[in-house]
């Protein structure tokens, strides 16, 4: 009867244990977002001042405004979702087609060609981002939108893999029965495919617009200052016209450019994560 | 015979209904070249393409506006690559920091899973939170934390000099490494919780069980029964981490905040990385040749890693079971 409360004992107190480590590891998660939002509302000359000011005397929620107007912040944000949706559309269409071919479509050449998207996914990205840049800069395609329309109607190989293991899952009766009624299979893929997926497709769109939403490496290489998405504009800072950079009205900006992409990802969490694990075990 | 004959069923069976069946089949073959055929092209055009161009390259001078006086130099970009004592310094620097941040990767992450996988309330709810900073923007994350780590208005040195007046770290200059596996570790443990978790979840119950009538305790669980069987995806996500890290090139571009790709680029030298020299190589010096060879030179190191991964896949076979049910 002793060791039984004992066991109880050490069996609550380790569990109370994790979840104090739990509560710690969240509060330190999320500081650098509340230190990102509490420096967001004070002046400028607040936040050099010396010893540190920790709260802004009165909150410059103008920080907000003046960023939400400044034509640098919202043309940038504009481009970035004018690009995002399209692109993120597309990459999930031609990807969904050809994950469907690799489920679906049974043959020797089918799985070998699978085993090179799965090969592709090892590929650092910067040994091809980099001769991929190159090869633009012939065509004379930087400075334009055209890498972001090419890659998304070439697929990627992650969202391919993720298509092709939910497609792998579908019951092969209804197919074969459409068939039998006479439906080909784009009439197959569009009516019964793409119906019953909506949560793979809103993952990988989550994923595909977010692409373009947090780019860096790519904008920053291919476009112009006066066609920049937010990425670069956020991480380049906004500076007056004396060239002082503004950094409490940056980190405002900061604030608003975080909003959609945790907004979109506590709406789909549950579709989102099931998606990262598939990533996770895609080796 | 029966043997031979079952085997090569699939095949015998087109050969006999040739009427049918093969008309179907090579419609489906059709189709199935239609519906890939975007992939196909975009892997072709931007990824064969480019590997193949950056490897020509890299054996001329090439700087990007030669093409008609391009002169071909074997290897000699490859053995100025070894001869480059830039490339040497970054080198270390790049192993470094993968010293520094992968474990530390790998270790928190873990726990977090391993506590995660007790039955606590409100674990899903921490699940999601803890995965929250990955969906963060790279140069947002790089934003806030600059509100922590700045060396003059950040709060850390603002709380450390209260014991320490006068004290101001260069958290993102001159402990640049530091302050970087910090924001890299921040954003990357939500997803190697992630990944931890639900191998953990792979565990058959009754072998924990077992173990904990055999009298064995919680420390003793994880280091005999639990580690042994995680140690697969441990193994994976160490050498994804590798790999990742090597590549590492937009955090110190991001601290370094150029506004143009061309724009001269001096990060500190703390985090003046491997993927740092190639792309300065690249984008300031215009030295294309050169910049591919290091590039290419990446490409086999990680290829290497890659075939250690797949050399040494049957130790880590379990977890490829249990994950993928059925293999084409």
């Amino acid at each position: 009867m002793k060791t039984y409360t004992r066991d109880r004992f050490i069996k609550q107190f380790t569990r109370a244990m994790g979840l104090i480590i739990l509560i710690v590891t969240t509060i330190l998660l999320i500081l650098p977002i509340i230190t990102l939002f509490i420096t967001s509302l004070k002046l400028d000359t607040e936040y050099n001042r010396y010893p540190i000011v920790w709260f802004p005397a009165v909150p410059q929620w103008v920080n907000y405004e003046t960023v939400l107007n400044l034509a640098r912040f919202a043309g940038a944000a504009l481009r970035t979702v004018l690009l995002g949706i399209p692109y993120a559309i597309v990459i999930t269409l031609s990807s969904a087609l050809a994950g469907y071919a690799f489920a679906r479509f049974r043959m020797p050449i089918s799985s070998r060609l699978f085993g090179v998207v799965v090969a592709l996914l090892i590929v650092p990205e910067m040994v091809v981002l980099i001769p991929t840049f190159i090869v633009y800069a012939q065509l004379k395609l930087t400075n334009t939108y055209w890498p972001w329309v090419l890659s998304a109607i070439a697929g990627s190989p992650f969202y391919i893999f993720l298509f092709r293991q939910f497609f792998l899952n579908f019951p092969k009766e209804l197919e074969d029965a459409a068939e039998v009624d006479g439906c080909g299979p784009i009439r197959i893929f569009v009516q019964i495919f793409l119906p019953n997926s909506t949560a793979v497709i809103a993952t990988v769109m989550f994923f595909a617009f977010n692409a373009v939403w947090a780019s860096y490496l790519m904008p920053l290489i291919y476009l112009s200052d006066s066609q920049q998405l937010l990425g670069v504009v956020i991480a380049t800072e906004f500076k007056n016209p004396r060239g002082i950079t503004l950094t409490t009205l940056s980190m405002a900006g900061t604030v608003v450019y975080i909003l959609p992409p945790v907004i979109a990802f506590f709406l789909a969490q549950k579709h989102i994560l099931k998606g990262v694990i598939m990533s996770g075990i895609k080796g | 015979m029966a043997e031979k004959a079952s085997t090569g069923s699939p095949k015998s069976l087109v050969n006999t209904s040739k009427h049918f069946t093969l008309k179907r089949s090579q419609r489906r073959t059709l189709f199935f070249f239609l519906f890939i055929l975007p992939w196909l092209l975009g892997f072709v055009f931007f990824g064969i393409t480019p590997l193949v161009i950056g490897f020509l390259s890299s054996l001329t001078n090439y700087d990007g506006l030669n093409l008609p006086n391009l002169r071909f130099v074997g290897l000699d970009n490859y053995a100025r690559a070894f001869e480059d004592p830039d490339v040497g310094f970054s080198a270390v620097r790049t192993l470094i920091w993968c010293v520094v941040s992968v474990p530390i990767y790998l270790v928190v992450s873990f726990l977090l899973a391993l506590i995660l996988n007790q039955n606590i309330p409100g674990r899903g709810i921490f699940r999601t939170l803890f995965y929250l900073p990955s969906v963060v923007p790279l140069v947002a994350a790089v934003m806030a934390w600059r509100s922590i780590l700045d060396k003059n208005a950040g709060m850390l040195n603002a709380v450390l000099d209260i014991f320490k007046p006068g004290i101001a770290i260069g958290w993102l200059s001159d402990y640049a490494l530091e302050g970087m596996a910090i924001i890299a570790t921040w954003m990357g443990l939500g997803f190697g919780m992630i990944i931890f978790l639900a191998a953990l979840q792979n565990i058959p119950e009754e072998q924990i069980e077992a173990a904990r009538i055999d009298g064995a305790n919680n420390f003793q669980i994880v280091r005999h029964i639990i580690l042994p069987l995680m140690s697969p995806v441990i193994f994976l996500q160490l050498v994804m981490g590798l790999i990742n890290n090597f590549q590492t090139v937009q955090l110190p571009l991001i601290l370094t905040q150029p506004a143009t790709y061309t724009q001269g680029l001096v990060p500190p030298r703390d985090i003046y990385l491997y993927m740092i020299h190639t792309y300065i190589q690249i984008f300031s010096n215009r030295r294309y040749g050169y910049g591919n060879a290091l590039l290419w030179i990446l490409f086999v190191v990680v290829l290497i890693l890659t075939a250690v991964v797949f050399w040494t896949q049957k130790y880590w076979v379990y977890s490829e079971q249990s994950s993928e049910g059925e293999k084409s």
